[in-house]
């Protein structure tokens, strides 16, 4: 990135000409996602927005995005710079943006070896955050390590969140990274869970409990394909039928939706322009081949992982399941996350799964992972070359095939899908293009 | 035959798939019928160590480490106890830090240990993160153990013996080609990956010392361990050229 090097303010001085001001989505997981169904009620309600790519969300990334989207003189045309930052680049573009509004997801284990533990990167967000008074924030009130973002930055905030439903856990065997108030160190008491640390929640000790939401989701039915839920918010209560699987998703389309009503967008707008929301690459895509339901989801830690399999084992039919574990820079070298993945739960389901093929740079490793998982040694196949790794689970005999990958494993396992079997586009929806 | 597990801290002390080293102790035993007791303890909750066949201490984040910290003084006697009989412990990262005499933290703050081994820990600028490969001597063995590590602490021994010497990677301090501690029955050591999965005769090392100090009888029924010397192999291939 020369620009960068000959102009460090570059990120600052382009993202700042946008009209309306900058919008920052950060956490750990669901931020492309939010990004882009973000991006998709404001272009909707007629906004130029700029976005960035998938996973260009570090620094460079911010700036690519934003220099593709000026003109030669350096100038923006855009009313909303909508940008996904990787939560730890957030402090350094916050700074240099100065954004109107920061949304923040969730705090999950992710990449440890890169940024080290997570408390670090959280109290490093809240004192950059601190010091800009200007800024909105969105929070998710069912992640304690969100919700304290209130107290420790003192920024005004809007809460979204879920409600009770059929399919919370009371007690919870999930990843959990706070089962301590991060105010006072007390153990917190949870009424129930959605997963990880995800859930209902108080402090006995220092009073921290999980905020009322502004916009909360409740009565929600997870369908094979589709999420369906209430919301309610001040201006009423509206249903919302997601054409995505996942509460994970459920929840990104709640935060998007609280931070356009924060913008005073119409409500049943935005509403639509979520239902007509397409899934970018690697988030729960559908293919077909020869007339089978194959599915592609890229997974990058152990919260994500187990959404993964909780949607392999709602399919309850005979699946083959391909999983791609590599371990370069962007996947996060150390991999010993996939043993604080659930795959326990699989093996009580061993009659749904044909074949485990395991493949990409740590193939083997995933393959230990699932033996000690008790799943059958004879279902579990380490084949190095992806290639043939793709068509051996197409070609198995389940009746659903399913490919979980990490982040450097989901282009070259898309390309090796797209070959043989057909993409399937459930909805006819505009995509919403990395400039508009 | 039954072991008695002990998994300090679970809720805790559960980064970096830590709970693996558990799972392969517990699995390795039933696999061969040996019956497996599993105590997983949480702050405050009682457990006698004289009791217990095996206990795994993990790392956790600092805060984490603070809590168990304060927790575990209170019950240092009895682990001393229990170790100089000849407990198995294997202790992984902030609980391998946690059992040495202190650990100065980068503006100079000393935290103390448990003081039950002899060596201390400074924090450094850089994280030591990466695989790493160390050579370990179990009585007649010497075998390769392969694993992942990420710590700032720089741990430097007094006098005690080093759980293996480093051949790829950091180790305990960068400097000395140290890895790890080794006491009695007491492994410690900053690789996790986890360890115990991917090198299953260290795992069949610590079930069989378990065993032996029970009288019981400690020759090991053989596994097939294909799937482990694959992850293992993968890992030996990729950094010793």
């Amino acid at each position: 990135m020369l620009a960068l090097k000959i102009c460090p303010e570059i990120t600052g001085f382009l993202a700042r000409q946008s009209r309306q001001g900058v919008i920052l989505v950060s956490g750990t997981n669901g931020k492309t996602t939010t990004n882009n169904m973000l991006a998709q009620i404001m272009k909707k309600a007629g906004y130029r927005v700029v976005v960035n790519y998938e996973g260009a969300n570090l620094i460079t990334g911010v700036a690519t995005a934003l220099i593709k989207a000026a003109d030669f003189k350096g100038k923006l045309e855009g009313d909303y710079a909508i940008l996904e930052v990787d939560e730890a680049a957030l402090p350094r573009i916050a700074q240099e943006v100065r954004p109107k509004m920061v949304i923040v997801t969730n705090f999950f284990r992710d990449q440890l070896d890169r940024y080290g533990e997570i408390d670090k990167t959280i109290a490093v967000l809240c004192g950059t955050l601190s010091k800009l008074p200007k800024t909105n924030l969105i929070l998710n009130a069912d992640d304690p390590l969100v919700a304290q973002f209130e107290k420790r930055t003192g920024l005004p905030v809007m809460y979204y969140g879920l409600g009770k439903h059929e399919r919370v856990i009371t007690a919870s065997s999930g990843v959990k990274e706070a089962k301590f108030c991060p105010l006072c160190g007390t153990k917190l008491t949870y009424a129930y869970y959605h997963y990880g640390q995800i859930g209902n929640y108080y402090c006995t000790e220092c009073g921290f409990a999980r905020p009322q939401p502004w916009v909360e989701g409740f009565q929600v039915k997870i369908g094979h394909k589709t999420v369906d839920c209430l919301v309610s918010c001040p201006k009423g209560v509206v249903s919302l039928n997601l054409p995505v699987y996942g509460l994970y998703n459920l929840y990104n389309a709640l935060a998007a939706l609280t931070a356009s009503l924060n913008l005073n967008l119409n409500l049943t707008a935005a509403i639509s322009a979520l239902q007509s929301y397409t899934p970018v690459i690697g988030r729960m895509e559908r293919y077909n081949f020869q007339g089978k339901p194959v599915f592609l989801n890229l997974v990058k830690n152990p919260a994500g992982f187990n959404e993964g399999l909780a949607a392999l084992l709602e399919m309850r039919e005979k699946s083959d399941v391909y999983l791609a574990i590599n371990d370069l820079d962007a996947d996060g070298r150390d991999i010993s996350w996939l043993w604080d993945v659930d795959f326990e739960k699989l093996a009580d389901k061993k009659e749904y799964f044909n074949i485990f093929i395991c493949t990409g740079t740590r193939g083997e490793e995933i393959a230990l992972r699932l033996k000690y998982a008790n799943l059958p040694v004879d279902k579990i196949k380490i084949c190095a070359n992806q290639k043939r790794a793709v068509k051996e689970v197409l070609s198995g005999i389940g009746k659903t095939a399913f490919l979980l990958t990490t982040y450097t494993a989901l282009a070259p396992t898309e390309k090796f899908l797209m070959k043989i079997a057909q993409k399937e586009r459930t909805y006819e929806a505009e995509c919403v293009s990395s400039i508009s | 035959m039954k072991l008695n597990v002990c998994h300090l801290y679970p809720d805790l002390l559960n980064l970096y798939g830590d709970r693996g080293n558990v799972m392969a102790f517990k699995q390795r035993c039933s696999w061969r019928g040996i019956n497996i007791n599993l105590f997983e303890v949480n702050l405050g909750e009682q457990i006698n160590f004289k009791e217990m066949d095996f206990l795994f201490l993990g790392g956790g984040s600092d805060r984490e480490q603070n809590l168990i910290a304060a927790d575990l003084t209170q019950r240092t006697r009895d682990l001393k106890e229990a170790i100089e009989d000849g407990l198995v412990v294997l202790a992984i990262c902030g609980g391998y830090q946690l059992l040495g005499k202190y650990y100065r933290t980068l503006d100079g703050k000393i935290i103390s240990g448990l003081e039950l081994l002899d060596f201390y820990t400074e924090a450094g600028l850089k994280r030591f993160t990466g695989n790493i490969v160390i050579e370990v001597i179990l009585e007649d063995n010497i075998i390769q153990v392969v694993g992942f590590e990420n710590h700032a602490g720089r741990t430097f021994l007094g006098q005690i013996y080093p759980l293996g010497r480093v051949l790829s990677g950091y180790g305990n301090n960068g400097k000395d080609n140290k890895e790890g501690v080794r006491y009695k029955n007491v492994f410690c050591s900053y690789l996790h990956g986890p360890l115990l999965p991917k090198n299953p005769m260290l795992a069949d090392y610590l079930i069989a010392t378990a065993l032996k100090r029970r009288g019981q009888s400690y020759k090991l029924d053989f596994l097939n361990d294909s799937l482990e010397l694959a992850a293992q192999k993968s890992m030996l291939k990729r950094l010793l050229k």
